[in-house]
């Protein structure tokens, strides 16, 4: 089966072309540029440098959030068309969770995060039990002290948009470099993990992790409850 | 020739809207899923609730405008898609899919003008409508007079120094209490007021072209406030229709000049308050009154869709006008550019 993986979650922009487990090709940049402009020429550069036509993909794996709004929905609508256009399957695949899965290391807590504003974080803990990757804490929205609260004592990596967390306590520790950006291979290989033929058909109406509702609504709530 | 097909898509603002036109002219399908109900309760558009709705309903509006139009995409021609002006995050969603589907299908992406969009909805009104004419476009974001002398040629004549027509209206409605939009409501209104019962000041321009609503918009805000402070009740009809009725002069008194100094035939109505029945009937005596016709969409195409698009998209597409997969929205986009 070849999987094409997007991830735009963050404002890195990575996709992926995966054969099953084999990764073939992965382009990820941290360029600045907007995602709508270099999505498309991106993922059009990938299949021709690995020489497989859009026709032979099977599935779509798009990263789901949490994230920027707007690059979620870019990457959704682009998976969603492409699967619609190809007929192909298309998984949805949680951001925090690539993130952990492309650190492969046992016995440590992994906790990916990624940039909620205002001091924010969307947080969620992950481990490696052998070959079993498992969420063992759920997504929240914490500010940095609940964030380091939830990891306890326990041995961590901070892995995604972690750049401006100071302060760490002894147990937390930063992900190597290479390993902190969003891989579009980790959104194939979840992809593949967890495909089901049946609800993977759905490509209609998909909604992002958004995981906060719009300020407007938030703002409507306080004064109408 | 053979016949041409293109798949229109658009999400500028509140409405996700795709459809099929084929050879620019006969439409075989229009789909248009409505945010309004939506956004009510803000008393406007909620630009972040605005990108939620058209990430869910983007790929089904697409489906169905296929299916009513009972073609598969293969047999499209070309994707045109709005990329501007608009909320950026709302183009987005459109442009992406957009340009997802062109990609995947190896098919031509055409970048349309919103406001071009709006224009071209005459010709679907008019069967024999051809360039050279004067398009007066009145929307939410602008009022401006273009003369259109090609297919693909536009110049700019005039537009608006500060607030776009719709945006006076939607803006009075609002301080009188009326729900969003507000362009209907205050035409509703008007209907049973008295037009000249107040009379608004219109700005005096040098550039004859230009238009101006923030002074007017102040005076109809000023005279709710005063009379509200004075204590006397006020006739929210004969205000609607007063302001209307300034709204409407003001439009008509440019398009009339600009008709006479052209030379041109024939005016074309183009934007959201193209749907107003009194600009409608008042600019058409006006031209009837120098010899000169006018022509405006039917009611579904005054408002925001996506048959408008795949319809300027055809003359593009006939023009050899494609875009790359490095398309990006453009919120600001200008007319004539």
């Amino acid at each position: 089966m070849y999987i094409l993986g997007i991830d735009t979650a963050t404002k890195v922009c990575s996709v992926a072309l995966a054969h099953d487990a084999e990764i073939i090709a992965e382009y990820t940049a941290d360029a600045g540029t907007t995602h709508s402009q270099r999505l498309l020429p991106e993922l059009d550069n990938l299949l021709n440098r690995a020489e497989v036509a859009k026709k032979d993909i099977d599935l779509v794996a798009v990263s789901m959030g949490p994230g920027s709004f707007t690059g979620l929905r870019i990457g959704l609508a682009t998976a969603e068309a492409f699967a619609y256009a190809r007929h192909t399957y298309l998984h949805g695949v949680d951001t925090l969770a690539a993130l952990a899965y492309n650190c492969r290391f046992e016995n440590i807590l992994l906790s990916p995060v990624i940039d909620a504003q205002k001091g924010n974080y969307y947080q969620a803990l992950y481990k490696w039990r052998g070959n079993k990757f498992v969420c063992v804490e759920p997504t929240m929205v914490v500010n940095v002290e609940q964030l380091f609260g939830r990891v306890g004592d326990n041995e961590c990596l901070l892995m995604g948009e972690c750049g401006k967390i100071n302060n760490f306590p002894g147990n937390i520790k930063k992900a190597p470099e290479n390993l902190l950006m969003p891989k579009a291979k980790s959104i194939c290989a979840l992809a593949l993990r967890d495909f089901n033929s049946e609800t993977d058909k759905r490509i209609f109406g998909l909604e992002p992790y958004y995981i906060r509702k719009s300020e407007a609504e938030e703002l409507w709530e306080q004064r109408n409850r | 020739m053979k016949d041409a097909l293109i798949l229109g898509i658009e999400s500028s603002c509140d409405e996700t809207a795709a459809a099929v036109v084929k050879n620019g002219r006969e439409v075989l399908s229009n789909i248009i899923s409505s945010q309004i109900p939506v956004h009510q309760k803000f008393g406007g558009v909620v630009p972040e609730i605005a990108s939620r709705k058209h990430i869910e309903n983007i790929m089904p509006v697409i489906d169905e405008a296929l299916a009513k139009a009972n073609v598969k995409l293969e047999d499209i021609d070309a994707v045109a898609v709005t990329y501007g002006p608009g909320l950026v995050g709302a183009l987005l969603v459109g442009v992406s899919a957009a340009k997802s589907l062109a990609w995947a299908t190896d098919k031509p992406l055409i970048a349309v003008n919103h406001l071009e969009g709006h224009i071209f909805a005459n010709f679907l009104a008019d069967g024999d409508l051809k360039p050279p004419f004067m398009a007066l476009v009145v929307s939410g974001g602008h009022t401006a007079l273009v003369q259109v002398n090609g297919y693909n040629e536009f110049l700019l004549l005039g537009q608006s120094r500060d607030d776009a027509a719709g945006e006076a209206f939607d803006k009075i409605a609002r301080v009188m209490g009326l729900p969003y939009p507000g362009g209907p409501e205050i035409e509703k209104l008007a209907l049973t007021g008295n037009p000249h019962a107040i009379e608004f000041p219109t700005a005096k321009l040098d550039n004859p072209y230009e238009f101006s609503f923030s002074g007017l918009k102040s005076a109809v805000l000023n005279y709710l406030h005063n009379e509200q402070q004075a204590g006397r009740q006020v006739n929210f009809a004969d205000v609607a229709a007063s302001f209307q009725f300034a709204v409407v002069d003001a439009l008509c008194q440019r398009a009339i000049y600009a008709m006479k100094r052209t030379g041109l035939r024939q005016i074309v109505l183009a934007g959201g308050v193209s749907a107003n029945k009194t600009l409608q009937q008042t600019l058409a005596a006006s031209m009837d009154n120098i010899g000169c016709s006018l022509v405006h969409p039917t009611p579904i195409l005054c408002t925001d869709n996506a048959v408008m698009i795949a319809c300027r998209g055809y003359f593009m597409y006939q023009a050899g006008i494609t875009s790359s997969l490095s398309l990006n929205a453009q919120p600001s986009l200008r007319l004539c550019m």
